[in-house]
């Protein structure tokens, strides 16, 4: 037999060493001991759409900012485990659902009520452990080649109807639609709540894993209309202009037509709140307002600041206060309705 | 020697000898290091008070645990079969360009599963780019791609590298001996396969096959987009609101997982030896009349698996190119991916080395000296595998965030590499399995007597004649490591961006072109990296 040496095993090696050595040196050197001028963020938000924002922070601050990126549920599980040891100082959630349940945690501290005054009121937790940055509003989004306007519904509680069954796509198991839930909940009560839900149920309402899924459905034509939030509608439609799916705002004063708040807060753990909570302020000033307004289509929660220019305003908007901290059994009470109502198909 | 020994000679020498006491002690470590994840999930449910027994009489449980067994056991069946007819085709027939499949055949693993599930949507969805095409010659009426049949489809088609790999491995290194023989003696190629080649390769096979079913019920993305709520969906919805029952369906998936890979090891036990040399070429199958048709298939099979989701990647990346979007965050970028390519690629070649030099230890206890303990440690590591990443990854923080010494290493490179190969571990260790085996202990002991002492047995005999098992497994290591992602986003050192990370933020903000033009980034990485570090290992030439 001929006994090959694996000839390639000694370069290869040479590589994997050097990768290796690498990466300690970078370890080693990338090992911060978080001193007071630098802050860690951790992100639900894209990065595309709040970095800029942040560097301009650190620009005119002199305090750099650390961001992780990444999902906002993940992230708040992840902080949920670091415990007191979290290198975050701050954390910026897409849902406020994930905000409240570490509120509930006791791990966010009380903002300064100079912030939380700042925005509309109930844009802030009922605690002052979140603020509010934008809004996102819950519309119908409708394919416009097969609904016309006149058949669109007028109240998310129309949906039931039997009309709407099997022509509405839900995505239950997303944070926005249970954070609606629970508005409902926090407005019109469990029962009324449920009996929404078990219609939505009865009607085959078409599930979805969340709300990009839904408006690629809609655009194409496989389910007429859907529940989600306005921003995704608006950028399918800026890829691709040939797209027929459409926003339907609901009137301002119905439930389906909630403001789900993208929200900062500062972890109580943090021994750089001050510093984290200019952070906040920054992005509640009005040139960071006007900035989320202009870039990423969506609405500015500080009084003053105009939305964007082809979206309805929010005026006359009956604001929930949705205290999250306070409901009850909190989300798990809304994920049981959620999950009994067959509505999860 | 006993009688018994003389009739099975193989096992006499394993059951007499005594594994070394120092290897031993390092595979126990080994096992109590990957048994981290399973303590966890068991703390956890400890901590929240999870009432396990009226989760284990719910409907609500059984209903996504049957459609995981089901999903899981249907795919691994598909996965077998076609993992292992095109590994025969490529490395043991003439088949038309083989050198060109075999790089093709292992790449579609690097798909993940929800670019792959979002490109077979956008294509065969109603109103999908499919129907686009086809419409205007009057076909209208495509097969609903939702539901258990979507599931089905898209992880067969980006998980039976799995098999492949391994059972190409093995097939490039079986000595042509038998199936001579075998076609002197005027079997015909088909017969010699069902006789003599599959048997010499079934480990290999059970191999793969055990990986795609822990892949498939550990698999998030797939089945969600496609709308089969599977235990992993399950654990995934809950995971933030009721994490009592998110945390009790995970130990049930982890039990589940165990038992599996239990009765996989107690199956696998009873093969039979194989002999491999390197010194052959293994025989080549002329295919003759059968040419045609055999390419055709896996042509079509390889375009569905590979080029079907580039191609829709490759539209979406030509439209953003060609549309003028001032929006931001939704143009592209391709100069912004340069960074994350290398990372990417970083990763996936750090990760399959320490993975492969982690579970060698183990392999080669249990292969042997069929040690229970070392065993044991296996188990736990191949089981591993079908926790969900996210429950991985925080069982890792659970760990190491207070922990003397570790502490400091967290959420820095070092630590992420110890979450992948947790993880991925299963990988390296089913293909180091397999390499092990095919060492005969004939041919070490031959060396012990010319006088080679140990590490020169192993460096000169042994591991060029697992060689081609371990690249195998390395390669599906690195192809896991390059795509994953909920370990990468969380415990990545902040910056750390990768090729998965920047699909994921494309297509979480909307941005089509930049996710696509990401994910065809990261297919092109992963062929060149497969190519480099495993076939052309593999090569029988």
């Amino acid at each position: 037999m001929k006994t090959t040496r694996i000839e390639i095993h000694r370069p290869f090696l040479a590589t994997l060493v050097v990768l290796l050595g690498f990466a300690l040196f970078a370890t080693a050197c990338g090992d911060d001991d978080g001193s007071d001028d630098s802050i860690t963020l951790y992100s639900g938000r894209n990065e595309e759409l709040i970095q800029p924002l942040v560097d301009d922070f650190s620009e005119r601050t002199g305090t750099s900012v650390e961001v992780r990126y990444g999902d906002s549920a993940e992230l708040a599980l992840l902080i949920q485990t670091e415990g007191d040891n979290t290198p975050a100082d701050l954390f910026i959630s897409q849902s406020p659902g994930a905000l409240g349940l570490l509120a509930g945690e006791g791990r966010l501290a009380a903002l300064g009520s100079k912030l939380t005054s700042s925005v509309g009121q109930g844009f802030a937790a009922g605690h002052d452990t979140w603020v509010g940055l934008t809004g996102r509003v819950r519309v119908v989004v409708y394919n416009s080649d097969l609904v016309d306007q006149v058949d669109l519904p007028t109240s998310v509680l129309d949906l039931v109807d039997p009309e709407y069954a099997g022509k509405v796509g839900v995505a239950p198991n997303n944070g926005s639609f249970q954070d609606f839930v629970t508005a409902m909940r926090n407005e019109l009560g469990d029962d009324a709540t449920r009996d929404w839900l078990v219609g939505m149920a009865e009607n085959n309402s078409p599930n979805y894993p969340k709300n990009s899924a839904i408006v690629e459905a809609v655009g194409r034509g496989e389910v007429p209309m859907g529940l989600v939030n306005h921003y995704y509608n608006l950028r399918a439609v800026e890829a691709d202009p040939s797209v027929p799916s459409r926003n339907h705002f609901l009137p301002v004063d119905d439930i389906g037509s909630l403001v789900i708040v993208t929200a900062g807060a500062v972890l109580s753990s943090s021994d750089s709140g001050e510093a984290a909570e200019s952070l906040l302020g920054f992005l509640l000033s009005d040139d960071a307002q006007m900035t989320f307004a202009s870039q990423t289509q969506e609405y500015p929660l500080v009084a003053g600041i105009a939305p964007p220019s082809d979206l309805p305003s929010l005026d006359g908007y009956a604001a929930q206060t949705i205290d999250y901290d306070l409901l009850g059994d909190g989300l798990l009470g809304t994920i049981n309705l959620i999950r009994e109502s067959g509505i999860e198909q | 020697m006993r009688l018994a020994d003389i009739a099975d000679p193989g096992r006499s020498t394993a059951s007499k000898r005594r594994p070394p006491a120092a290897m031993l002690a390092l595979s126990v470590l080994i096992g109590v290091v990957f048994m981290g994840p399973f303590a966890y999930v068991v703390s956890r449910n400890l901590d929240l008070g999870t009432d396990l027994g009226s989760l284990l009489l719910s409907q609500s449980t059984w209903d996504p645990l049957r459609r995981s067994l089901l999903l899981g056991f249907v795919v691994s069946a598909s996965t077998a079969v076609i993992g292992t007819g095109l590994a025969w085709l490529t490395i043991r027939t003439d088949i038309w360009g083989r050198g060109v499949w075999r790089i093709l055949a292992p790449i579609p693993l690097v798909f993940p599963s929800f670019v792959g599930a979002t490109a077979l949507i956008a294509g065969f969805a109603t109103g999908g780019l499919v129907e686009d095409l086809v419409s205007p010659l009057g076909i209208t009426d495509l097969p609903d791609m939702k539901g258990f049949r979507g599931a089905w489809l898209v992880l067969t088609l980006f998980t039976y590298p799995y098999v492949y790999l391994p059972v190409a491995a093995r097939m490039a290194s079986l000595p042509p001996s038998l199936e001579e023989s075998a076609r002197l003696l005027g079997r015909k190629p088909p017969t010699v396969f069902l006789t003599v080649v599959l048997p010499q390769v079934w480990s290999a096979v059970l191999a793969g096959t055990m990986l795609v079913f822990l892949y498939t019920i550990s698999d998030f993305g797939a089945v969600s987009l496609l709308g089969y709520s599977t235990l992993a969906e399950q654990i995934y919805a809950d995971q933030l609101f009721d994490q009592a029952r998110s945390m009790g369906l995970a130990l049930i998936l982890g039990v589940t997982a165990l038992c599996v890979v239990m009765g996989e090891r107690a199956l696998e036990r009873r093969r039979a030896q194989v002999e491999v040399e390197r010194s052959h070429e293994p025989l080549i199958v002329p295919l003759k009349g059968w040419g045609i048709p055999v390419l055709v298939v896996v042509a079509a099979f390889l375009g569905n698996a590979l080029i079907g989701p580039v191609a829709v990647l490759g539209f979406w990346a030509w439209r953003g190119l060609t549309t003028n979007i001032d929006s931001v965050g939704l143009g592209v970028d391709i100069g912004g991916l340069l960074g994350p390519a290398l990372h990417t690629a970083e990763v996936g070649l750090i990760t399959a080395v320490v993975a492969i030099a982690v579970v060698l230890p183990i392999a080669w206890l249990t292969g042997r000296y069929r040690s229970r303990i070392a065993g044991a440690a296996n188990s736990m590591v191949v089981a591993g595998f079908a926790l969900p990443g996210v429950v991985i990854a925080l069982s890792l923080v659970f760990w190491a965030i207070d922990a003397p010494l570790i502490g400091r290493w967290y959420q820095t490179l070092p630590l992420l590499i110890v979450a992948y190969v947790l993880h991925f571990g299963a990988q390296a260790s089913r293909a180091a399995h397999v390499a092990v085996e095919t060492v005969a202990e004939s041919m070490s002991d031959a060396a012990a007597t010319l006088g080679a002492n140990r590490s020169r047995r192993f460096f000169t005999v042994e591991l060029p004649l697992m060689a081609p098992g371990l690249f195998a497994g390395a390669g599906l290591v690195m192809l896991s490591t390059m795509k994953e992602l909920p370990a990468t986003l969380l415990l990545a050192p902040i910056g750390f961006d990768t090729l998965a990370t920047e699909v994921w933020a494309a297509g979480e903000r909307g941005a089509l072109a930049q996710g696509a033009v990401a994910s065809l980034a990261l297919v092109a990485v992963s062929s060149v990296l497969t190519w480099a570090v495993v076939l052309r290992r593999l090569d029988v030439h």
